[in-house]
């Protein structure tokens, strides 16, 4: 039960500050980077939090259940991603489409990479790792 | 708006966590859960955008539940953990069907909805 509270708060931090930032920066380009960048951070962080094992294994498991499922994985959207895609598509904008599916597939799974190489270097237990 | 969008994403992150362990149960180690999640979201997302519905619900329904019920840094995760364990053909299968089913739903969704308009 504390694990849905804490989803359901760091949802409502992550979901709220996408919308803000969305806002505060609207996009002019035709070029979607809010999204793109969102998708990107929060790839990054998510990867580190699952593995900073030494860090998260003092914080009371409902924290980093939030936090992760919560925090990063509302923060982050793919439905956004896809339907700003199709728009682009529909617009006959294909550069701008092919361009932000490739940078958005290889930045989150780079992104993604360094979260974890980041954690396991610094943040977990080495025997463990082992 | 902002608590409408944050309202909506609590809702949203509730319904992936618990679509994904109700999921994990048959599923394996294969990330179906998030693939279902994200194919479902871009369908309805498409749908509601194509319908062109009113401000306030499109921030509650499609940035909110919507945006919170998919997620994008779960399925990257899910990629380089298959990579990790040099799974490198589920890795592939898993990014294509994630993206290409995504988007070809998102188009479908938008198309329903311009229909309905």
């Amino acid at each position: 039960m504390a694990n849905v509270f804490s989803i359901m708060i760091f949802a409502f931090i992550g979901g709220s500050g996408r919308y803000l930032l969305g806002q505060a920066i609207p996009v002019t380009t035709g070029f979607p980077w809010m999204t793109l960048c969102i998708n990107l951070a929060g790839s990054g962080g998510l990867a580190w939090l699952s593995h900073a094992k030494r860090l998260t294994a003092t914080w009371p498991t409902a924290l980093t259940v939030g936090l992760g499922v919560g925090g990063c994985g509302a923060f982050t959207t793919f439905s956004t991603f896809g339907v700003e895609t199709v728009r682009l598509v529909v617009a006959h904008q294909w550069g701008i489409a092919a361009t932000y599916v490739v940078v958005t597939l290889l930045g989150g799974v780079l992104c993604s990479a360094v979260g974890v190489g980041i954690a396991r270097r610094w943040g977990t237990f080495r025997l463990e790792e082992q | 708006m902002a608590g409408l969008a944050g309202l909506g994403a609590a809702l949203g992150a509730l319904g992936r966590y618990g679509t994904t362990r109700w999921l994990q149960k048959v599923s394996g180690n294969w990330p179906v859960a998030t693939l279902l999640i994200n194919w479902v979201g871009c369908a309805l997302l498409g749908l509601l955008t194509g319908w062109q519905i009113a401000h306030l619900w499109l921030v509650l329904l499609g940035t909110g539940v919507l945006g919170g019920f998919t997620t994008y840094s779960t399925f990257s995760h899910e990629v380089v953990m298959l990579l990790d364990q040099r799974r490198f053909a589920a890795a592939a299968g898993y990014l294509s069907l994630c993206i290409g089913g995504g988007l070809l739903l998102a188009a479908g969704g938008l198309w329903l909805g311009w229909q309905l308009t």
